[in-house]
């Protein structure tokens, strides 16, 4: 049933590009990515009845690449965390090549791990966030789905680079998606994060303990590594992200667009009332948190941002070391969509908090951790910028994984 | 008991900036509402926000002018709070890193001496938009202009090195000169391009501590900041003699009663770093350009026309107290004219009339190269001085030169010796008590008689001549 994926369907999708690198590709996005003249409600009752004004940077070079849009699939409020999703779905039904998540917490290598696709998040900062309705601006991005990695380079070659409208960019730092890394060159090692076993159930440890003995017999070196300060990443992340969320939201009063209380006697109880009624419980919970740490504590926000800094560097001290680092996707007994609270929704993404507070490439691939049915994944996570090498490992593997079956 | 203020100011600076400063609308507040805003600075979904490289000159420029160090990193900040003047729920400011730090002026207090006041930061901050407040029908309502919305602004932080009313205003007045100087802002209290919040507070004389301060808004020139700070000692001072305790609020100045009145608490919202404007990175190279572009300041100006130009100390800075007076001096030296009599006379004659008629010295119709023929004509007795002030009125109302102006109204000065002879003999003629008075040794009744043959000519005379002869005759 495509009217349960999508919130809106584009009634003539076709691009007019003919020989594009993309033409005849279909694609989902989510309404929090702007098309002009859509509805763009990014999942909240906040952006009710809201038409987005422009392309976005990313739907506009999609286009120009010869891309269809179909439409845009319903996603969680904001794009935090997974709950009621539909854009994986889509790729699964087969209803699209292509499916565009934003990522987060990893919610595009998450929702790819649940239907064995791939799933990728690119480095922050190279692709323009000009028209994305995001939520957390310093550790999202937009996240692709697709079934084959040659997807994913199409699409990235094509959303990557430059854009004027987006100033946090790093300028002229775009990778070569096209750039061929022989094998000579790369270390032939991965890292693997002993603290990471400690969150694994047994089942999982025990499956990934397995891939990892097949990728050493395939030939590549599996480093150790201790991260005693692994668990900080879902803090550090807590944190600085429901600060920036709560400064994003700040603009959503009801008055221009969106939800507007149906009483009210002043412009306070407007405010108060409006937001109130338009945010879901779960988005509302971290706004709050967010500003608590704003108003209350911002100590502890200096103190999270401080320790970001950290851990940037700890992590680039082991990709010194190693081509990249590999965990689970995500923990097989721990539900992805859930909405029950911020520490629950944190606990699905435990894995993949980690890039997004890095803003480090990494994907989720299927099949590499060898069991029939639900798969987490194998995220690899390289280097911030490596995105093009972290694909060429990426193929690697997956040909590894072809070798064996 | 003996007790001393504390004063320091919080002065924003409207930037005259073509575009606001995060986006291209025009930077003109005061169109037609809402006229010139777009996504960005409406902050709709999805817009991400540019950043002015105009802004930043013009803002480097002020810090330059007021010897700040310039940040090689600074940053911008949301100071976050909720408010209809504000479309996305915080403003955006550089609360921790600032543009620039560590500035001076020098001022000359009440008793003389110099004293350095000094800066604490200046930072960057766009402004917010304006809340507009009508009455429909019987219903009292609230509309907003996002015409300021983004507006590109510099905050100036002094630190409270100020102890009197006095101290406040020339700081405000030497700020206001070296601000227009740069050319960034009309720096103008009156249309509110430069808006001063004054803190004080009161303690014992000799005393480091410092107590907790009153801030006060609401002044709309340098005099009202002088009498609201005034007034704040006063209260303040009659408070700890009355143990009555003084509380961290805001006050409004209300220039009809001359009185503060408190207006609300505090607030304080949090600043936290934005993550979608760009740190912005000032390499040497560019600061190096930027001091390139600051013009020659006032104190630096004022003593070049005393020795270039041979003006005395008050001639040449009160030449130098507008960039646009020095711009119009230089020409008008320029053309030949004496440096001391076109001081006097831009000051004496041409300024009044100027500000009599609301105009400004740059577009006025008496140009420099107008006002140096007639000021070239008066100093070769062409004409007199009474003449001169007539053909200058008239020039602002004709395009005539003066000295088409001096030949249709027949002002030229009479220098002919018989011709001022005969007007002399009919005045000795007419005086004799006045004469005889000269001879008696009143040197008095000279000038009476001078002015008896000045008005014979019709003003036309020059008096030095008449003297000249009178007194030949005379003796
Ligand atoms: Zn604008």
């Amino acid at each position: 049933m495509q009217s349960d994926i999508f919130t809106y369907i584009d009634p003539s999708p076709f691009s007019l590009m003919e020989n594009g690198p993309l033409t005849g590709k279909s694609v989902v996005i989510q309404p929090n990515m702007s098309v002009r003249d859509w509805p763009t409600e990014a999942g909240s009752a906040a952006l009710e009845r809201y038409i987005a004004l422009e392309d976005a940077t990313v739907v506009e070079r999609l286009r120009q690449a010869g891309a269809n849009i179909k439409g845009s699939s319903r996603m969680s409020e904001m794009g935090f965390g997974l709950g009621g999703d539909t854009g994986a779905q889509a790729l699964a039904d087969g209803i699209a090549d292509i499916v565009l998540i934003t990522d987060t917490l990893g919610e595009a290598r998450v929702a790819a791990s649940t239907i064995g696709a791939i799933g990728f998040k690119p480095s922050h900062g190279i692709v323009s966030r000009f028209g994305l309705i995001g939520l957390v601006p310093s550790m999202e991005c937009y996240g692709v789905l697709a079934n084959s990695l040659a997807d994913i380079s199409d699409v990235m070659r094509v959303i990557a680079g430059n854009d004027d409208h987006d100033l946090s960019m790093l300028e002229g730092k775009v990778p070569d998606f096209d750039k061929n890394y022989p094998i000579e060159e790369s270390k032939g090692s991965l890292a693997v994060i002993q603290e990471c076993f400690d969150l694994l159930s047994p089942e999982d440890s025990q499956d990934f303990d397995k891939t990892l003995k097949r990728l050493n017999q395939a030939g590549l070196n599996i480093e150790k590594f201790r991260l005693a300060d692994f668990d900080l990443f879902s803090k550090v992340h807590k944190v600085i992200g429901s600060v920036e969320a709560s400064s994003a939201g700040g603009k959503y009063d009801g008055v221009r667009y969106g939800h507007r209380t149906s009483s009210a006697s002043n412009w306070n109880e407007m405010f108060l009332k409006s937001r109130g009624e338009s945010f879901g419980l779960l988005v509302k919970t971290y706004m709050f948190q967010g500003a608590y740490f704003q108003f209350e504590n911002y100590k502890a926000f200096e103190n999270a941002c401080r320790i970001r800094a950290r851990l940037l560097k700890e992590i680039e001290g082991i990709f010194n070391k190693v081509d990249a680092l590999i965990l689970p996707t995500r923990r097989s007994n721990i539900p992805v969509d859930t909405t029950l609270g911020i520490s629950k929704v944190y606990d699905a993404f435990l894995m993949t908090l980690l890039a997004n507070v890095t803003g480090s490439p990494a994907i989720s691939l299927p099949g590499l951790i060898s069991r029939m049915k639900n798969d987490p994944g194998l995220q690899i996570i390289g280097p911030h910028l490596g995105d093009a090498r972290l694909l060429f490992i990426a193929s690697q593997l997956k040909n590894i994984a072809k070798r064996d079956i | 008991m003996n007790y001393e203020a504390v004063i320091g100011l919080e002065i924003h600076v409207q930037l005259n900036c073509s575009t606001k400063m995060f986006c291209d609308c025009p930077n003109i507040p005061g169109d037609e509402p809402n006229q010139n805003t777009c996504p960005i600075c409406l902050w709709m979904p999805g817009a991400l926000p540019q950043f002015s490289q105009e802004a930043l000159e013009k803002a480097t420029l002020v810090c330059l002018a007021l010897n700040c160090e310039i940040q090689k990193q600074s940053a911008f900040d949301q100071k976050v709070y909720y408010y209809p003047d504000l479309p996305k729920g915080f403003q955006l400011s550089q609360a921790h890193r600032p543009l620039a730090k560590n500035g001076w002026m020098d001022i000359v207090g009440e008793d003389g001496n110099q004293k350095k006041l000094r800066i604490h930061h200046i930072h960057m901050e766009e402004d917010v938009a304006k809340l507009v407040h009508e009455i429909e029908g019987r219903t009292p309502i609230s509309l907003v202009d996002f015409n300021r919305a983004g507006s590109p602004l510099v905050e100036i932080v002094s630190e409270p090195d100020m102890r009197t009313p006095y101290d406040a205003m020339e700081f405000l007045r030497r700020l206001r000169t070296q601000i227009r100087y740069t050319g960034s802002s009309e720096g103008s209290m009156e249309q509110g391009t430069l808006r001063v919040d004054a803190n004080i507070s009161i303690r014992q004389r000799g005393s480091n501590e410092l107590n907790t301060k009153v801030e006060v808004k609401n002044m709309n020139s340098i005099r009202n900041v002088g009498d609201a700070i005034a007034y704040e000692i006063k209260r303040q001072t009659e408070c700890l003699k009355t143990g009555e305790p003084i509380l961290l609020h805001t006050r409004l100045w209300d220039p009809e009663k001359h009185i503060t009145t408190a207006m609300r608490g505090k607030f304080e919202g949090p600043c936290v770093p934005d993550p979608s404007v760009p740190h912005i990175i000032i390499s040497d190279k560019w600061l190096c350009h930027m001091k390139s572009l600051l013009p020659e300041m006032p104190n630096q100006k004022t003593q070049r026309f005393i020795k270039q130009y041979g003006l005395v100390h008050e001639e040449a800075a009160f030449m130098t107290s507008e960039r646009d007076i020095s711009e119009y001096f230089e020409v008008v030296v320029s053309k030949k004219a004496s440096a001391r009599t076109s001081a006097h006379w831009i000051a004496t004659q041409l300024l009044p009339i100027l500000k009599d008629r609301n105009q400004k010295i740059k577009e006025n119709p008496v140009t420099p190269e107008r006002f140096a023929q007639l000021l070239l004509m008066l100093e070769h007795d062409e004409i007199n001085t009474n003449s001169a002030k007539e053909v200058l009125i008239r020039l602002f109302d004709s395009d005539r030169t003066p000295e088409e102006i001096v030949e249709k109204f027949g002002f030229k000065q009479i220098s002919d010796t018989s011709e001022i002879s005969d007007l002399v003999e009919k005045v000795i003629a007419d005086n004799p008590s006045a004469v005889a008075n000269y001879r008696k040794g009143h040197e008095k009744a000279l000038g009476f008689l001078i002015g008896q043959a000045m008005q014979a000519s019709q003003g036309k005379a020059n008096p030095k001549r008449i003297q000249e002869i009178l007194m030949e005759k005379l003796n």
